[in-house]
């Protein structure tokens, strides 16, 4: 299991020169890997390589490191789909300027995202389904407007679910949804819409953010 | 490591913030109250224990709002901005200033006062303007963060997320505007209270109130 | 092949291919919800951003940070209006009221300021680094000679009248567009009344005057001499008007005489 920093170690290291806001992030007293801790408390979940689906559900919502898998894996879910969305676009989507410079970056962060949730949860990360993007990708116009939809889920469910997880995994949590917040922003002001609609953003249950995503044909209904 | 989310130093080329440093600076050795003293000296101020407690982040939280939102209503006051920078600032002038109502009515009673600020011009030129609103934006998304995993009221920490990701949408925004990328990391890093208050602080943008009572006999005209 | 050995190739072609992708999906996708609770609901609410309120009422302030000299136009080689000090001769810290927007030169940020400097209605370009923050007052004070009476708005609406004492006709308060620089309180010069309000008027007459000769409005001991044209030029207010206004009227306010 990988120690929750690993996240942050991730950030390409910038070319750009930092001379006075340079962190010293020392060994954290707070950082001890959740997910460590996770595999002390629910033994079960790595002795045996038991799937999640097995276990019996918990009634409790109060954050617990049981929860905080489960929880890690929705949202690995939402990014699956949204590195798919990017890669398919950049193949199929003929952007070029901005539109071409926000799917290679955020696309990259998307796969970045994925990649550090499946070191995280390790074997028990769920797999992906195939995702149906149907006309998302065809044109840049459509690839605009759903990145800000995908974009706009992404962010509720980050929003809806880090309540529900222990401080640890919050904080690590944190760190990508204030990018997906970026992302949406970012995908808004290209598609010509205002960038922050509301000042306090929507956060989305499972349920929600599912039937978001089904509606526009993204997933399948359960 | 490198805190991915703020580069002060990179974005003040122009020196706009640098320079209201060190004039905080020259005014704190003429025994002048420097910058974000007043500020730091507010929210120090609790007990080691009571720091950290819910009350103590919602009045972090507060003035750091306190901040954006004057900065914000004072550069649509003086109308410097033109086009997209004006409508921005239309715009989130109004998300800050809800984010302040809506956390001195959490706070009732607890809530500090609004501080005294001198933006030493940043508001009423386009330039320096566009480059404090990015380190702004940057900055509060960071601190936020930083705080969320502390907050031990789920109840408040949903509140706080969906302002934590509005925050970083704005910095997407004015980053966009400014022509830097609106999102540079995959992962957004927090940034400590002390770090941010420092920022603040050597800024020079929070200030004493200048003594215009005296209690000297009138020698008016009579 | 046939027509029919072709169809009926490619109908076991297509249910294989059913099979493969229900089976790859089946093998691939849990689709079954992870039962996550829902999100609590936030401990308060963020109100809806409201837009700022036109108000043309507003005028601006800035304490003035380090003494400068007001130049005619934005520039520190153009001709020197005036001296700006840091001080009154109060001892407050001096202010000045800001109109209009900054204007870059040189390098650097100037801004005009109202100055309170013989002769009245003086302004100057001073740098913006030597002034401090900005306060925005909603309120106006209209001082009105002919009718003997003062007047203050606040947001346009008028929250307060009193009669007032003027200036004689040899030593009349100064027409124009002032400010209100300081306000003193517990002194012992019962001629002032409670409180005195400096202001950046000064008469034009009485230049040797001690601290300059400058227009204040203040409460008096002779209350029965107003209203009517009694003082040096001050404005004189009756005890209970002067401590309403002193309730009502922030320093930075503009004063407007006519």
């Amino acid at each position: 299991m990988r120690r929750f920093h690993a996240l942050s170690q991730r950030n390409a290291e910038p070319a750009r020169v930092t001379v006075e806001l340079v962190a010293e992030v020392g060994p954290g007293t707070s950082r001890t890997g959740f997910l460590e801790r996770a595999v002390v408390a629910g033994g079960a979940l790595v002795s045996g390589g038991v799937l999640l689906a097995g276990l019996p559900r918990l009634a409790a919502s109060a954050p617990s490191p049981e929860q905080d898998v489960k929880t890690l894996n929705f949202v690995l879910l939402i990014e699956g789909l949204q590195a798919r969305f990017y890669a398919e676009a950049l193949r199929r989507a003929q952007l070029s300027g901005e539109t071409r410079e926000f799917a290679g970056r955020v696309g990259e962060h998307e796969r970045v995202h994925l990649g550090a949730l499946r070191d995280l949860l390790g074997r028990d990360a769920r797999s992906l389904p195939e995702f149906d993007l149907g006309d998302t990708v065809s044109d840049p116009r459509r690839f605009r407007a759903s990145a800000a939809a995908i974009e706009e889920i992404g962010l509720a469910a980050y929003n809806g679910q880090a309540t529900n997880l222990t401080p640890d995994a919050l904080a690590e949590a944190a760190k990508i949804a204030s990018v997906e917040a970026r992302h949406a922003s970012w995908a808004r002001g290209l598609a010509g819409s205002t960038p922050a609609p509301r000042a306090s953003d929507l956060a989305a249950s499972e349920d929600r953010s599912r039937e978001s995503l089904a509606r526009r044909g993204l997933l399948e209904r359960p | 490591m490198r805190i991915g989310a703020l580069r002060l130093s990179e974005l003040d080329r122009g020196g706009a913030v640098e320079e209201t440093a060190s004039r905080a600076g020259a005014l704190t050795r003429r025994g002048l109250l420097g910058g974000g003293a007043v500020l730091a000296a507010g929210l120090a101020a609790p007990a080691a224990e009571a720091q950290g407690s819910d009350e103590d982040i919602l009045n972090y939280a507060l003035a750091l709002e306190y901040l954006q939102a004057a900065f914000y209503t004072e550069a649509e006051r003086l109308g410097a901005l033109r086009g997209a920078f004006a409508e921005q600032a239309r715009v989130v002038g109004a998300h800050e200033r809800a984010h302040v109502t809506a956390l001195r009515d959490a706070l009732g009673g607890a809530a500090i006062r609004r501080p005294r600020f001198d933006f030493g011009g940043v508001t009423e030129d386009q330039p320096a303007f566009r480059r404090t609103a990015v380190a702004f934006e940057d900055l509060g998304t960071a601190a936020y963060k930083d705080q969320a995993p502390r907050i031990r009221s789920r109840a408040y920490l949903a509140a706080a997320l969906r302002i934590h990701s509005v925050e970083a949408r704005h910095a997407a925004w004015i980053r966009r505007l400014a022509g830097v990328v609106p999102a540079p990391d995959a992962f957004d890093e927090p940034l400590p209270r002390r770090r941010v208050l420092r920022v603040v602080a050597d800024t020079g943008f929070v200030t004493s109130a200048p003594r215009t009572s005296a209690f000297g006999s009138p020698r008016f005209t009579g | 092949m046939s027509r029919r050995a072709y169809a009926s190739l490619g109908a076991v072609l297509c249910a294989l291919g059913v099979v493969v992708v229900a089976s790859s999906s089946a093998h691939r996708e849990p689709p079954s919800p992870l039962g996550l609770p829902e999100p609590p609901p936030p401990a308060f609410r963020i109100p809806v951003p409201r837009p700022l309120a036109p108000d043309r009422d507003l005028a601006r302030w800035a304490p003035v940070r380090r003494a400068t000299t007001a130049r005619r136009a934005p520039g520190a080689d153009q001709a020197a209006v005036a001296r700006v000090d840091a001080r009154t001769p109060e001892g407050t810290t001096n202010i000045v009221q800001v109109a209009g927007r900054a204007r870059r030169a040189g390098g650097r940020l100037w801004v005009r300021a109202r100055l309170a400097v013989l002769p009245n209605g003086t302004s100057g370009w001073v740098p913006r680094r030597s002034l401090g923050g900005y306060t925005q007052v909603r309120t106006r004070l209209l001082v009105e000679r002919r009718a003997l009476r003062a007047r203050l708005f606040r947001g346009g609406h008028v929250v307060l009248t009193a009669p007032i004492g003027i200036g004689t006709d040899e030593h009349p308060t100064p027409v124009g567009r002032f400010y209100v620089r300081n306000r003193l309180t517990s002194y012992r010069s019962p001629a002032y009344g409670p409180l005195a309000f400096g202001t950046s008027a000064r008469s034009p007459v009485l230049t040797d005057w001690p601290a300059g000769g400058y227009v204040g409005i203040h409460g008096t001991d002779r209350p029965e001499r107003l209203p009517g044209r009694v003082s040096h030029g001050c404005v004189r207010m009756r005890n209970a008007d002067i401590r309403r206004l002193g309730r009502l009227m922030p320093v930075g306010t503009p004063v407007i005489v006519r």
